[in-house]
C-alpha cells in the first residue's frame, strides 16, 4: 500500500504541476462562462446596423400598412429598416435593374418587389446583397404577410383583428411532476446545465485517459519502468497511476465547482451591474444530479482509465496509440450521438438497455437522470454492473499491462495480446 | 550462507526456451559474473530473480527467501535498460525510488546527500534529469540502484555504454560494496571486466548453463597451455606450426592455444629471429578465449548461424 501512495503522491505531483494543467483547470471556467454568457451579452451588445430597404408596390395599397409594421425603432430611436417608396414605372424591368445598381452601390441595402397580384398569387421578391440573415428576411417576411392576409380578408369583408383573435394560439405552460409535487420549470436552462455537465464528463474522460496513457507511454519509452517494477508489482505501477491521476481530476473538479459556486452567488448582481436591461438568471439544478454526476465520473474514469493505461502499455509511441484507441473513443462517442434519441424518450426500452450497457452508462444514465429521473433500480443497476465491469477490466488489463509494459518494439496483434494473458 | 539459490528454473516464451534448466548459488559476499553472448538468456533470469518475470519452473530463493515485494526493498536493481523519468527532478527521483524500496524520511535524504556528493552531483539536485549530460544520468542511475542499502546488488550489463572515468568508478564502488559484505551479480558479455572483478562466474549460451565455478579454477582446469605473444612483423607462418591448436591473431597481439602435449620453449624457438618479440607470456587461457571456446564450439555446429 505504501509503494501505491508513493506511486500517487509521484503522479498527483507530476501532472498538477504542470503548465497544461494550470491553464486548463484557470481556462475551463472562463470558457464555460463565456459560453453561457456570450450569446447572452451578444444579443445585447450587438447593435444591428439601420437598413434601408427599397420598395415597389404595384399594388399601391401595401406600402403604407407595410411601413407601419416595420417601423419599430432600435435603442438608439432610429428606425431598424427604412423603408424607401420607388414608383412602379412602365418599364418594372428597368427599375429593378436600377434597384439593382443601388444595392450594389450601397445606396440601399435590398429591394422588395410585391407584384401587383400579390394577394391573388401570394408570390414576392426580395433582393439583397446578403440572404442569409434569417431574422430580418423573417421580420419583412413576416410583416409583408400579414399585410397581405389583411387585404385579402378585408376584400371579404372580414375583420382582420377579429380573425387574429380568433386564430391565436394557445400557450402551453410545461410543468414538471416530481414526488414533492408540482414545479414549474425552465426546461430551457436546466437542460442546457445538465448537457453541460455531461459534456464535462465526457470530455474529461477523454482528458484524464490520455493523461495516464501519455504517463504510461514515457515511462516505457524512458525505459524507467523496469526500475519501478524492480520495486514493486506492474498492478501496484498501474494502479498507483489510476488513483493518482484520479486525484488530479479531483483536484481540477473541487476547483471548478469553487468557481461555480462562486458564480451563482455573484454572477448576477455583477451581469446585472454592467448591463442593466439584461435578464440574466442561472438555472438551478438539484443537487441530487450532481451526487450522480460525482458518482459517474468516478466509475467512468476507472472503467476508461484502466483501458487506457493497457493501451498505454501495448504501444511504443502516441501516434501508434491512436490506431488502437479507435475502438474506445467510439464507446464515448456513441453515447454523445445517443443523446438526441434519449432526450426524446427517455424512458423507452431503447434508452432503458443502452443506458444500462456500461461502456455507456456513465454519459447516458446522467444524461437520463438529469431529463427525467429513472427507477431507482435501473440507476443502481447500471452501478452495479459499471463496477462489475471495472473489476473485470482491471483483472483483464492488469494482465496485459504487466507484459506490454517490457515490451518494446513492434506493436502487437491482437493474439499475441491474448496470449499475454495467458503468461504466468 | 548463499545470498542467491537458483534451482532449475525454467522459461519459455511460446515454444522458444529463453532459459533452461538453469541452476546456480551466489555466496554471500562475492561478486559473480553472469556471462553470455547477446540473448543467451541473461536478462530473462535477471528479471526472474528480480520477480519481474515468473518462471515456468524451479525456485529461486534471494537472501534465503522467496522473492517477494519485501524483499525487494533489500535488493538494488540496475536494468540492461537504463531509464529514469526524464522530467523529474534529482532529488526528487531519488527520493522517490529510495521510497518505493522502503527507505523514507531523514534517512533517505541522508544516503541521497551522501551519493550525491560522492558522485558529483550535488549541484544538479534540482536540475530535471533531462537536462543532465549522459554520464551524469548514468551516475545517477547508480545512485538510484544503491541508495537504499541493498544486500544484494543486481546489474545488468552496467559497464555497456560507460566512458572509462564512469568504469572506473563504478568498478570501484563495486568492489567497495563488496568488502562491505554485500553480494553483487552482475551480467555482461565482456569479459575484461569480469576476469578483474569476479570470483565466480556462470557461463550460459543458448539458454543453457555451458560453464559455472570459481573463476581461477576455471582457469586452472584449463591449464597452462596458453601462450600471449606482443609481436611486430609478419607472423602468419605460425599458423603451419603443428603444436598449436588455435589461434586469435590480433595483428600485434596473439593468443595462441598449444596442443596438450606441446612445448612452449619450443615454439619460442621458432619464432625468434623471425619476428620482434616484444612480450612472450605462457599462462592460463584469458576468460574471453574461454568463452570463444565454449560458445563457438556449440554455435559452430549450428547450420544455421553460417
Amino acid at each position: 500500500m505504501g509503494k501505491i501512495l508513493s506511486v500517487i503522491k509521484r503522479e498527483y505531483l507530476q501532472v498538477v504541476r504542470t503548465k497544461g494543467f494550470i491553464i486548463g483547470t484557470l481556462l475551463g471556467p472562463v470558457l464555460m462562462a463565456l459560453i453561457i454568457v456570450i450569446p447572452i451579452l451578444s444579443s445585447m451588445v450587438v447593435v444591428p446596423e439601420q437598413e434601408t430597404i427599397g420598395v415597389i408596390d404595384s399594388t399601391q395599397e401595401i406600402f403604407n400598412e407595410l411601413d407601419k409594421k416595420l417601423g419599430y425603432t432600435m435603442k438608439d430611436g432610429r428606425r431598424r429598416y427604412l423603408l424607401k417608396k420607388y414608383e412602379p414605372q412602365a418599364e418594372i424591368e428597368e427599375l429593378r435593374n436600377d434597384l439593382r445598381q443601388k444595392i450594389l452601390a450601397k445606396e440601399i441595402s435590398a429591394f422588395l418587389f410585391i407584384p401587383g397580384d400579390v394577394a391573388a398569387d401570394g408570390k414576392a421578391e426580395y433582393v439583397s446583397e446578403h440572404v442569409s440573415d434569417f431574422d430580418e428576411i423573417k421580420s419583412i417576411h413576416e410583416a409583408l404577410n400579414s399585410v397581405v392576409i389583411g387585404k385579402r380578408l378585408k376584400k371579404e369583408g372580414l375583420e382582420p383583428q377579429k380573425i387574429a383573435q380568433y386564430i391565436k394560439r394557445v400557450s402551453l405552460r410545461t410543468i414538471k411532476l416530481t414526488k414533492k409535487g408540482e414545479e414549474e420549470e425552465d426546461t430551457g436552462g436546466t437542460f442546457l446545465i445538465s448537457y453541460l455537465l455531461v459534456f464535462i464528463l465526457y470530455m474529461t474522460l477523454f482528458f484524464y485517459g490520455s493523461i495516464i496513457l501519455r504517463g504510461v507511454i514515457e515511462e516505457k519509452n524512458s525505459r524507467v519502468v523496469e526500475v519501478i517494477l524492480s520495486s514493486m508489482r506492474p498492478f501496484q505501477l498501474m494502479m498507483g497511476k489510476i488513483f493518482g491521476i484520479a486525484a488530479v481530476g479531483f483536484t481540477q473538479y473541487v476547483i471548478w465547482a469553487l468557481f461555480g459556486l462562486a458564480a451563482s452567488r455573484y454572477s448576477r448582481p455583477l451581469v446585472s451591474s454592467f448591463f442593466p436591461a439584461a435578464e440574466f438568471r442561472l438555472p438551478t439544478i438539484p443537487a441530487y444530479i450532481f451526487v450522480y454526476f460525482v458518482i459517474f465520473f468516478i466509475l467512468g474514469y476507472f472503467l476508461y482509465g484502466t483501458i487506457y493505461a493497457a493501451v498505454g502499455s501495448m504501444v511504443n509511441s502516441e501516434k501508434e496509440a491512436q490506431q488502437l484507441l479507435m475502438p474506445v473513443s467510439l464507446l464515448l462517442v456513441v453515447p454523445m450521438l445517443m443523446i438526441v434519441f434519449i432526450l426524446r424518450s427517455p424512458n423507452s426500452s431503447f434508452s432503458v438497455i443502452l443506458s444500462l450497457v456500461p461502456f455507456f452508462a456513465p454519459v447516458l444514465m446522467l444524461m437520463r437522470i438529469s431529463i427525467l429521473l429513472p427507477p431507482f433500480t435501473q440507476i443502481a443497476g447500471s452501478v452495479v454492473l459499471l463496477a462489475l465491469t471495472i473489476f473485470l477490466m482491471i483483472w483483464l488489463t492488469g494482465k496485459i499491462y504487466r507484459v506490454g509494459i517490457l515490451m518494446y518494439g513492434k506493436r502487437p496483434s491482437i493474439k499475441e495480446v491474448v496470449k499475454w494473458m495467458k503468461y504466468k | 550462507m548463499n545470498a542467491l539459490e537458483i534451482e532449475n528454473i525454467s522459461k519459455k516464451f511460446d515454444s522458444f526456451y529463453a532459459v533452461k534448466n538453469l541452476s546456480f548459488q551466489i555466496p554471500e559476499g562475492t561478486v559473480y559474473g553472469l556471462l553470455g553472448p547477446n540473448g543467451a538468456g541473461k536478462t530473462t533470469t535477471i528479471r526472474m530473480v528480480m520477480n519481474i518475470i515468473i518462471p515456468d519452473e524451479g525456485n529461486i530463493k534471494v537472501l534465503n527467501q522467496k522473492m517477494d515485494e519485501e524483499m525487494k526493498g533489500r535488493v538494488g536493481y540496475l536494468p540492461e535498460d537504463r531509464g529514469l523519468y526524464p522530467k523529474m527532478k534529482v532529488g526528487e527521483l531519488l527520493l522517490f525510488l529510495a521510497g518505493i524500496k522502503g527507505m523514507k524520511g531523514e534517512k533517505a535524504k541522508q544516503e541521497i546527500d551522501f551519493w550525491l556528493e560522492r558522485f558529483d552531483l550535488v549541484d544538479w539536485r534540482d536540475k530535471k534529469v533531462e537536462e543532465l549530460s549522459r554520464g551524469m544520468q548514468q551516475k545517477l542511475q547508480f545512485i538510484a540502484t544503491i541508495v537504499h542499502q541493498p544486500e544484494l546488488i543486481i546489474l545488468d550489463e552496467p559497464f555497456a555504454g560507460l566512458d572509462p572515468v564512469n568504469t572506473k568508478l563504478l568498478k570501484d564502488i563495486m568492489l567497495e560494496m563488496k568488502e562491505k559484505g554485500r553480494t553483487i551479480i552482475f551480467s555482461t558479455h565482456r569479459m575484461e571486466q569480469v576476469e578483474m572483478i569476479s570470483d565466480n562466474i556462470c557461463l550460459i549460451n543458448r539458454a543453457e548453463k555451458v560453464l559455472e565455478g570459481n573463476l581461477s579454477q576455471i582457469k586452472k582446469q584449463y591449464g597452462k597451455n596458453t601462450v600471449l605473444l606482443d609481436y611486430e612483423g609478419q607472423a602468419s607462418f605460425i599458423k603451419s606450426f603443428p603444436e598449436i591448436e588455435k589461434i586469435d591473431d590480433y595483428g600485434k597481439f596473439m593468443e595462441i592455444k598449444l596442443k596438450e602435449k606441446a612445448d612452449p620453449q619450443h615454439l619460442l624457438s621458432e619464432l625468434v629471429g623471425k619476428i620482434k618479440i616484444n612480450k612472450y607470456e605462457i599462462r592460463e587461457p584469458t576468460l574471453n578465449a574461454i568463452f570463444i571456446d565454449k560458445v563457438g564450439e556449440r554455435n559452430g555446429k549450428d547450420p544455421i548461424s553460417h
